[in-house]
């Protein structure tokens, strides 16, 4: 019974994605503090997809694991914003911080409502 | 421990839009000075920005020996404060002036008040938006607390 609620999938997939969205926010942080550097190219975290991927074959044996799904962080270095080739965009990465902060709330939300059904099967009420 | 150094990072960028903040008032108080301490006209100064890896510290050899590699830079570091030689002095025609030539001109600095102004407001937006991401983290490790409240 513990091992199912520690070992659930919805806790498994809410605790890896913590760790992505922790990550998540390291990166915009460094991309706005590196607003101004000169050639600068933006940073960003990939893990979403390759989390609901996993999620979706769940069921094939060959499909990676949800716990093994790692985020990564690539270089997007394709685009230019300005003349000295930095491609940060201060309203971009603004928005990009807001909706990480929610999802960390709302993932944060997910793991207590586990411990909290935890503590009611050991409290009975 | 993303978070805490989330927290670091949006510091260094503070740190270094002050100093950059800094730099550039200081080029617009000098904006008249025709001598410094050489002789020569006040000369504009630049701030250089560079990317900051992951540094020396102790927790990032723990991190690498332990397989964990963070690929997410350090912040940003002021690699040098240098003076601006891609343009020349402004010349000015002002017979009266102590620190004018043989011909009545005095050299000016090369600051553009205009290129000033707009260097400080692209450096306090930068500020604005460090203080926002370190606002932000404090209220994620808040809630990350919150998760053993429960």
């Amino acid at each position: 019974m513990i091992d199912r609620l520690f070992g659930g999938d919805t806790y498994t997939a809410a605790t890896r994605a913590l760790d992505a969205t922790a990550l998540r926010q390291q990166v915009i942080s460094h991309n706005l503090a590196n607003a101004n550097t000169p050639g600068y190219k933006r940073q960003e975290v990939q893990f979403e997809n390759e989390l609901s991927r996993a999620i979706s074959q769940h069921d094939n044996p060959c499909a990676p694991r949800i716990n093994s799904v790692r985020p990564r962080v690539i270089t997007v270095g394709n685009t230019s914003e300005r003349a000295d080739g930095n491609n940060v965009n201060l309203e971009t990465e603004s928005v990009n911080l807001a909706i990480n902060a929610l999802k960390f709330e709302a993932l944060a939300q997910s793991v207590a409502g586990t411990f909290r059904a935890l503590k009611t099967a050991i409290k009975g009420s | 421990m993303p978070l805490s150094s989330s927290l670091q990072i949006s510091a260094s960028g503070l740190t270094a839009e002050r100093l950059r903040l800094d730099v550039i008032s200081n080029n617009i108080a000098n904006a008249n000075t025709t001598r410094g301490a050489d002789g020569l006209p006040y000369r504009r100064q630049q701030v250089l920005f560079a990317a900051r890896q992951e540094g020396s510290s102790f927790a990032s050899h723990l991190s690498h020996a332990r397989g964990k590699v963070s690929a997410s830079g350090m912040g940003v570091e002021v690699t040098s404060v240098r003076p601006d030689l891609s343009t020349d002095f402004k010349m000015v025609k002002d017979p009266g002036n102590p620190d004018a030539d043989a011909n009545g001109f005095v050299k000016m600095p090369n600051i553009e008040p205009v290129i000033e102004m707009v260097d400080l407001i692209a450096s306090s937006r930068a500020y604005e938006a460090g203080v926002t991401a370190i606002n932000a983290a404090k209220q994620m490790e808040q809630r990350a607390l919150d998760i053993g409240r429960a």
